[in-house]
């Protein structure tokens, strides 16, 4: 007998599917590498899921920021001037330096879907840091090889353009 | 003209903020039977969150930390109660029972003033009308204290029961309706609402921790200062200075009064005693004002303090001393939440005004 079927279920166990297929997400992003994936469950809890419909700008740049964003379904394209930078799919994540920095972001988002964001706070991360210092020190550390990574990419960039 | 208002960030921001405020105040009134429980509960929980959270990182459930906090802090008011209260209620009628020499020398300086004026003078001010005034006023705060004291009784009684309660529930499911609130803001809101509220509630953590340490720290300065110049009620006047130092800038010249009131009491009376006392209280500020503030209190409140002192008077009018010890960290609330609204809705305005230049 199949035990997923409902009549072989735990009736009274919470049913989760949507806290553990975000947490395999979050940890298969750079950013969660290193941490227990129990932790990142845990945090997950925490975290914001916010619908979003097709077109509707997710922030725009020059607007203070206060999160990074993981895309769970949809698509959201990132622009700067009127300029497409990147177009994120499920799985995908952005504005991370608003972790770091409380400064304006510098990038638009629009959903290009009907999407399911999930938003991971400043404030919540500096809650588990508190709470998980260990574990926070790595994720500090995994934002800085992302942030490294964006800036050697931008520096290619322009050193191309430049030649 | 209307629209106009409207349009402009500043208008939008003062419209959207009285809103809240409007809000926020129709709430505490209709709160107002257990408003100050509600207010005490909140300090403890900013006091007693990092608590939960060790014990949390320990390996404990939400609800089962939340329990521990709250045996914590039964246990704590029980030491309390059992060890201080008996101590500080001997203190207590040993100062009932010094009031009518602290009235008498009072008296005997006011004729001693009175017979100076008319001699050196000829000034003659009849202190026996001012004292019969004063004796008549202090019996009617008497017997309306007497009458009330049954009803401080029962309100003592419901505070009891109801502010761990409260307590408890806030460490268990704050997070939990915090999260649910913030999250029905609109999208295009979301991360405003949370930016403002993150600024408003860790300044208000720090406030309240900050606050209440300073005043633990005063109230054993004081005690310990009022012990060694050999002051009758040391603990209970420790108390009331720790007590009176919640409310900035006011409380300490507050917190003279009874020890100043105690020295002229000693028959007869002792001027170094009366200076030692408000040297205590003095040496206490400067230390605070150095040290203690500095490294707990520091930036909690970024308020001038001339609002700050036309705060706690306005709040003291409207609402007594719970009042007073709310004025401040209401007024840097409010702050925030100004600022925080203003920014946001700033930078959208210049936004729509920088897409409509460019179309």
């Amino acid at each position: 007998m199949n035990s997923k079927h409902p009549l072989w279920q735990n009736l009274f166990r919470p049913k989760d599917d949507r806290i553990s297929e975000v947490t395999e997400m979050w940890m298969s992003t750079p950013l969660f590498e290193k941490i227990p994936t129990k932790e990142c469950r845990e945090l997950v809890k925490t975290m914001h899921p916010r619908q979003y419909k097709k077109g509707e700008k997710i922030f725009s740049s020059g607007e203070i920021g206060a999160s990074v964003v993981l895309i769970r379904s949809g698509g959201v394209e990132i622009k700067a001037a009127d300029k497409l930078l990147a177009e994120l799919n499920p799985a995908d994540f952005f504005g991370e330096v608003a972790l770091i920095l409380d400064e304006p972001r510098t990038a638009d988002a629009i959903a290009t879907d009907e999407s399911e964001l999930i938003f991971f706070l400043r404030s919540d991360l500096e809650e588990w840091v508190k709470r998980s210092p260990r574990s926070g020190a790595q994720f500090m550390l995994n934002i800085a090889i992302v942030l490294a990574a964006r800036l050697r990419h931008t520096n290619i960039l322009l050193s191309l353009q430049n030649s | 003209m209307i629209q106009l208002f409207f349009n402009h960030p500043l208008g939008r921001t003062i419209a959207i903020f009285s809103l809240i405020c409007t809000s926020i105040l129709l709430l505490a009134i209709l709160l107002s039977p257990i408003l100050v429980p509600i207010i005490l509960s909140f300090a403890l929980y900013a006091l007693l969150e990092p608590l939960s959270e060790v014990l949390e990182r320990q390996g404990l459930s939400r609800s089962a930390s939340s329990l521990s906090v709250l045996l914590v802090l039964v246990s704590a008011a029980a030491i309390v109660f059992s060890v201080l209260l008996p101590h500080l209620a001997k203190q207590l009628s040993t100062l009932q029972s010094q009031l009518p020499s602290v009235w008498q020398s009072l008296m005997d300086m006011g004729n001693e003033v009175s017979q100076h004026l008319i001699n050196s003078l000829g000034i003659d001010i009849t202190t026996s009308s001012i004292t019969q005034h004063f004796f008549t006023q202090a019996n009617d705060w008497g017997s309306s204290a007497l009458i009330q004291g049954s009803n401080i009784l029962i309100s003592l009684t419901i505070f009891l029961i109801l502010v761990p309660i409260i307590t408890f529930f806030l460490v268990r499911d704050y997070r939990s309706f915090r999260n649910y609130m913030l999250d029905k803001l609109p999208n295009s809101n979301f991360e405003m609402g949370w930016l403002i509220y993150h600024r408003v509630a860790h300044q208000l953590q720090e406030y309240i921790r900050g606050i209440l340490t300073q005043s633990g720290i005063m109230c054993v300065m004081t005690s310990i200062g009022f012990y060694i110049i050999g002051l009758d009620s040391p603990i209970l006047l420790g108390a009331t200075a720790g007590v009176l130092n919640l409310i900035p800038y006011v409380g300490p010249l507050l917190a003279t009064v009874l020890p100043i009131l105690l020295a002229v009491s000693e028959v007869p009376i002792e001027l170094w005693l009366i200076g030692a006392a408000i040297s205590v209280i003095l040496i206490a500020q400067i230390i605070d004002s150095m040290i203690v503030i500095p490294s707990v209190v520091a930036n909690a409140v970024n308020l001038h303090p001339l609002i700050v002192i036309m705060g706690i008077i306005v709040f003291g009018n409207l609402f007594g001393f719970v009042g007073m010890v709310i004025a401040t960290p209401t007024l840097s609330t409010a702050n925030i939440i100004y600022r925080g609204l203003y920014q946001g809705i700033k930078t959208r305005c210049d936004l729509k005004i920088e897409n409509a230049t460019e179309n």
